[in-house]
């Protein structure tokens, strides 16, 4: 006898289930962070797993990227076991630490406690003071239950400011950016330089602190700068805030990394007026980039025309990334925003202001719907009752993305298992033309 | 071929379950020639795990130590578990001495012997400390349970086969760890050591919460409060009214005695220092108590709220007892209520 199987209706929705989140806990965030900064040795003080976990669930899936030499399988770890749960792990710490200081060559040595060591309470600070005569060293208590990925960013630039920083005196000119979450962000590396290079332009010094071989030189001069600069809805705004409050060094938060010449310019505008810089120069700048990005728009508008005419496209990503997308296609090429699915886990306080982004700010009859969703499941669900054809995601959707209609995929966001990633990225002037070549060369051709 | 092979099978059948046959008539034998003088204690053939609970320093190990003692005498072989970091459960048992725990010997990481962490005490009874960490440091309720199923693992009880077992738990059942023998397939029997103290009475309730929530999944059911430290009327009304609230049953009381203190001073049991006492007796009854009682039920723990109600509840007659006992003092014939703790077996009056 056949054996009866219930068909699972298609918009069942678990509410107490996650399928395949698109991040890692707090642990993974912080270890990203410390990695994307040069010199920053990360010590993991935790069960062996919360290591290896990362290397294929954080660094592998933003864009295939390795740890580098602190990262991934040369990172020292603790590697807690049950011993350690049942009497402490300090003494596996503190040993940790002292072979660490004298294997790892590093600028600053981060000590990163997991879920174990919060359970059983080590107390972590004691040991970790131990060793400030001997080298620059800070911890951050990132317990991997404390939050997700992009929380761990947040968790390790507190314990910097708490820990290293000091107040310095004002630089003119100097500005620090943030928001923008190493690995996760998977272009994190391509966008800062291209944001650095066009705020450069105003004659700004930029510290945009990972990436560069000075980074501890770019984290303490932090407090010196002259204004801090988020580049997201959200992440990020923790660490300007605390830096407002100890150094009080004012911020402004852009709703994302900058995609295109008009979200440039409001960039350039922002910080020009933040900073009361002459405008003449600054209009002067900003009519010469504009002009020129849009004169190589011009080169793809043929292509674009005859083969794509304004098709509707829909964007799943975290909240600056699918705001810079979503306002660089529809107010800048003329796609049509279809539906807007943001999977960071955005908290409650900071949604609002991206619906306004994505409501208000788009110029456009068609507006798209806004989902907050983190569950593969209902991310998929909700694709298929959409009718874009042009599909940014990430590359879960990619072997799928015909299954919701939809023609092209483009890797733009968390994880991407599918694309390399090293120096490109969608910012600035120039981003969005990059981000045209990557959707049109999916469908011109073949030959 | 078929026809070959079936009388082998049963053959081979056969012979198994003679062998079963064999091994359990030769393991009841084994019991009866041990035991000749106490004949029932040969039919009971599953072990009994009891476990004892209550908040620190209430005289859990003192009243486990001397049930232990008792039940041994009886001819009882006895395993007593202390699960409480520090580790001192069976020392009346080895002469105030402390014995190598399980995690110290997990933590050296050598491999263990059985003999290293059961060790003999008083009357042949064997000794268990789970150990574990220094106060303030890692997680002493991980330690119960990593020590619970090393013993599980190391086929430690079926080695030595005891009649019973006394797991003796600190605690106000404050996470997994501690609720671990009361968790399926360890301990089936509860028992609370509690004196008449809000403190004391707030942990038992808590184990019950924690029986409470074990015994839709097999965990060991509530058989008893014994009341410690109990000299006065009052304290004894206490317990009971607390016991008719949760719906639960007393097993006994036991007074504060100063042959409990002499005892411990010589790092023994009242039983083995003292044996004539009355607390030794007392001690006895208990145990006999104990190992007949077969009553196993869910109590009923009151709510956070209610259990503060019901605490409120005690506080005037409380104070009415205590003004009463200060005009007695100040009375010329002094009654001995002031100083009934501290004399020698004050216990005398209690023995029921
Ligand atoms: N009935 C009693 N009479 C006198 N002293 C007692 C009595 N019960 C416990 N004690 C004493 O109280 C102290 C704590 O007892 P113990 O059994 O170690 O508590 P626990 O195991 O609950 O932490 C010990 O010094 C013990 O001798
Ligand atoms: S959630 Fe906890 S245990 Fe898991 S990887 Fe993160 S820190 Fe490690
Ligand atoms: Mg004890």
């Amino acid at each position: 006898m056949a054996a009866v199987i219930e068909e699972r209706p298609e918009d069942v929705i678990y509410p107490e289930v996650m399928e395949a989140p698109r991040y890692s806990c707090a642990l993974a965030g912080a270890y990203s962070t410390a990695v994307g900064i040069y010199g920053v040795v990360p010590i993991l003080h935790s069960g062996l797993g919360c290591g290896i976990g990362q290397l294929f669930g954080q660094f592998y899936a933003g864009g295939q990227n390795a740890g580098g030499p602190q990262g991934g399988t040369s990172t020292p770890c603790s590697g807690l076991v049950e011993e350690h749960v049942i009497f402490g792990g300090e003494d596996k710490l503190r040993r940790l630490i002292k072979s660490s200081i004298e294997l790892m060559q590093g600028d600053l040595y981060a000590v990163l406690s997991g879920c174990v060591p919060s359970l059983t309470g080590d107390d972590i600070e004691s040991v970790v003071k131990e060793f400030r005569e001997q080298a620059p060293i800070i911890y951050v208590k990132t317990a991997g239950f404390l939050g997700n990925s992009y929380e761990g960013y947040e968790l390790f630039f507190e314990a910097v400011i708490d820990q290293l920083l000091n107040k310095l005196p004002i630089k003119k000119g100097l500005v620090n950016i943030f928001g923008v979450v190493p690995y996760q962000h998977i272009w994190w590396k391509g966008n800062l330089r291209a944001i650095k290079e066009d705020l450069q332009k105003l004659g700004l010094d930029v510290n945009i602190i990972f990436t560069e071989f000075s980074g501890l030189e770019n984290l303490i001069k932090i407090p010196a700068a002259e204004l801090n600069i988020v580049l997201s809805p959200w992440n990020g705004q923790r660490v300007a805030k605390k830096l407002e409050e100890k150094f009080g060094t004012p911020f402004i938060t852009l709703p994302g990394v900058p995609v295109g010449p008009k979200q440039t310019t409001r960039l350039i505008q922002e910080v020009s007026q933040a900073l009361n810089l002459p405008t003449e120069p600054v209009d002067e700048l900003i009519a010469r980039e504009e002009r020129h990005s849009y004169r190589f728009e011009e080169y793809f508008g043929d292509v674009m025309i005859l083969a794509f005419p304004q098709p509707y496209f829909s964007v799943v990503a975290d909240a600056g990334t699918a705001v810079g997308i979503a306002q660089f296609l529809t107010n800048e090429v003329g796609y049509l925003p279809d539906k807007v699915i943001i999977d960071d886990g955005t908290p409650e306080e900071n949604r609002e202001e991206i619906l306004r982004e994505l409501k208000e700010n788009l110029e456009c009859v068609v507006k798209p719907e806004v989902i907050f969703d983190e569950d593969s499941h209902r991310i998929r669900e909700n694709l298929k009752k959409g009718n874009s054809l042009v599909l940014l995601a990430s590359s879960l959707e990619g072997p799928i993305a015909s299954e919701f209609g939809c023609v092209i995929h483009v890797t733009v966001s968390f994880p991407s298992y599918n694309r390399l990633i090293l120096d490109h990225n969608y910012a600035g002037y120039r981003g969005g033309l990059r981000l045209m070549e990557d959707i049109v060369s999916k469908y011109c051709g073949p030959l | 071929m078929r026809l070959y092979l079936r009388p082998i099978l049963s053959l081979s059948v056969r012979a198994i379950f003679a062998c079963f046959f064999i091994n359990k008539y030769q393991a009841d034998y084994y019991r009866l020639s041990l035991k000749s003088a106490h004949f029932e204690v040969a039919i009971v053939t599953k072990i009994r795990n009891i476990a004892i609970y209550g908040k620190g320093g209430i005289g859990k190990s003192t009243t486990s130590s001397n049930i232990s003692a008792a039940l041994s005498e009886e001819g009882y072989k006895v395993m007593q578990i202390g699960c409480d970091p520090k580790s001192d459960s069976t020392n009346t048992l080895r002469g105030g001495r402390f014995v190598p725990t399980v995690l110290d010997k997990l933590r050296s990481g050598k491999r263990i012997e059985t003999n290293e962490i059961v060790h003999e005490g008083f009357n042949g009874i064997l000794c268990v400390e789970t150990g574990g960490p220094e106060p303030g440091v890692g997680c002493a309720g991980r330690g119960i349970i990593t020590a619970i199923e090393l013993l599980k693992q190391k086929k430690i009880i079926e080695e030595f086969s005891p009649d019973i077992i006394i797991y003796d738990v600190l605690g106000d059942v404050v996470c997994g760890g501690f609720a671990m023998p009361i968790r399926e397939g360890v301990a089936e029997q509860v028992y609370t050591v509690s004196s008449s103290d809000f403190m004391s009475l707030y942990a038992s309730n808590n184990l019950f919460k924690g029986i409470k929530k074990y015994s839709k999944s097999g965990g060991a059911l509530f058989s008893g409060i014994i009341g410690n430290s109990i000299n006065l009327p009052i304290n004894e009304e206490i317990i009971q009214d607390f016991a008719a609230n949760t719906k639960s049953t007393i097993a006994g009381f036991v007074p504060r005695s100063l042959t409990v203190a002499k005892a411990e001073l010589q790092g023994k049991t009242t039983i083995e220092a003292d044996p004539d006492s009355d607390q030794a007796e007392l001690y006895r009854n208990l145990a006999r108590k104990i190992i007949s009682n077969e009553s196993r039920y869910v109590p009923a723990p009151l709510g956070t709220d209610e259990l503060k109600a019901w605490a409120e509840s005690w506080y005037d007659r409380l104070l009415q007892h205590n003004k009463n006992q200060e005009q007695q003092d100040t009375e010329p014939v002094k009654s001995d209520l002031k100083y009934y703790e501290l004399k020698p077996d004050s216990a005398k009056a209690k023995v029921k």
